[in-house]
């Protein structure tokens, strides 16, 4: 039960990092957050709506990630580089599901995998990033809480 | 115990507490100041991130005008001389790179060496070595740019990697939470690994 809510935690958190990037983009800030409802085919006219309509979708979807990421530490303490690997392959997961192949449904592309240099260096790392921020978010509690916290 | 010898015991911890203040306590990060310093190397590996799509490969088209502006403004002499020889040999004109011999292969070398201070500042991997190669970008702007913008600008890029150089940022939301004990403890046997050590 601890490992589920660590690992809940870890990727709301882990998608707010991911959040806060929109912020200090060129532009208006939030700007990217209506992709994140694109990916399900969803498009909302007011843009604000639209804005904090993506954001929480991106949170939810973290926090879904982060329960994954502690259902498969089956309640075990998990050492720092399997952590690492587990939440590095989530995050890899995460960009192949939402940012190639969703995304090319929803846009009509020739394939599902369809991907130009451009955006595979404009998602592919961020999203490993997050992966390796729910690995890292979580070891960090469990070093903090681990002797506390039965597991 | 006589009067003397207690003046004897006062003098001593008088002298103690003066040694003391004298010496500088050492300094423990906490765990949340670490957190925080680890956001500000994301924060910051995601600015060096966001550079690289504004001149991106085959062509490098977008670092043109700026090293074009760099070999006009330097503030060091000799240093546009340096550019107009080596990015700029043979570039037939200021506005386009096309007919340059020399532009994009050292314009690839910046490209990736932006991508690798992304990836290291992001991840949190060899930390010290992103930002040692940050500061040196940052330095080479600020040499070349740092009168066509406000003065700080450059000047600031160039601070915020060199603060990243002294404290080991990415041992904390990073792959060097799980690099640097293993390459400390390996780094007792072998001066490659110590050497790595000193850059995580």
């Amino acid at each position: 039960m601890h490992t589920l809510r660590r690992g809940l935690l870890a990727g709301v958190l882990a998608s707010l990092v991911l959040a806060m990037f929109d912020f200090v983009t060129d532009g208006a800030p939030g700007n990217g957050f209506p992709s994140v409802l694109r990916w399900f085919g969803i498009t909302v006219a007011d843009p604000t709506i639209s804005r904090l309509s993506g954001l929480l979708l991106l949170i939810v979807l973290g926090g879904l990630v982060g329960l994954i990421f502690g259902a498969i530490q089956r309640g075990k303490p998990i050492a720092t580089g399997r952590a690492l690997l587990t939440g590095l392959a989530l995050g890899v997961l995460w960009w192949l599901l939402f940012e190639v192949v969703l995304a090319n449904i929803t846009n009509h592309a020739s394939s599902p995998f369809s991907l130009s240099f451009g955006r595979f260096l404009s998602s592919f790392p961020l999203a490993v990033l997050f992966g390796v921020l729910i690995g890292a978010i979580s070891i960090q509690w469990q070093g903090q809480h681990g002797s506390r916290q039965p597991s | 115990m006589s009067l003397s010898s207690s003046a004897h015991k006062l003098k001593r911890l008088a002298t103690t507490a003066s040694e003391e203040s004298a010496v500088a306590p050492p300094i423990t990060l906490s765990e949340r100041s670490s957190i925080g310093l680890a956001l500000l190397r994301i924060l910051v590996g995601y600015l060096w991130f966001q550079q690289l799509f504004w001149k991106l490969p085959p062509t490098f088209a977008g670092l043109y005008g700026y090293v074009v502006r760099e070999s006009q403004h330097a503030i060091l002499p000799g240093y546009g001389a340096l550019l107009q020889h080596t990015f700029l040999a043979g570039c037939p004109s200021l506005s386009s790179p096309v007919g340059c011999t020399a532009f994009v292969p050292l314009a690839a070398c910046v490209w990736t060496a932006e991508l690798l201070v992304a990836i290291s500042l992001l991840f949190g991997l060899f930390t010290r070595f992103g930002a040692l190669l940050a500061t040196i970008l940052a330095v080479q702007l600020y040499v070349g740019l740092a009168y066509t913008e406000w003065i700080w600008t450059y000047g600031m890029l160039v601070l915020l990697a060199l603060v990243l150089v002294a404290v080991p940022a990415g041992r904390r939301l990073g792959i060097d939470l799980w690099l640097a004990p293993r390459l400390q403890a390996a780094g007792q046997h072998h001066r490659l690994a110590r050497i790595a050590s000193w850059l995580v």
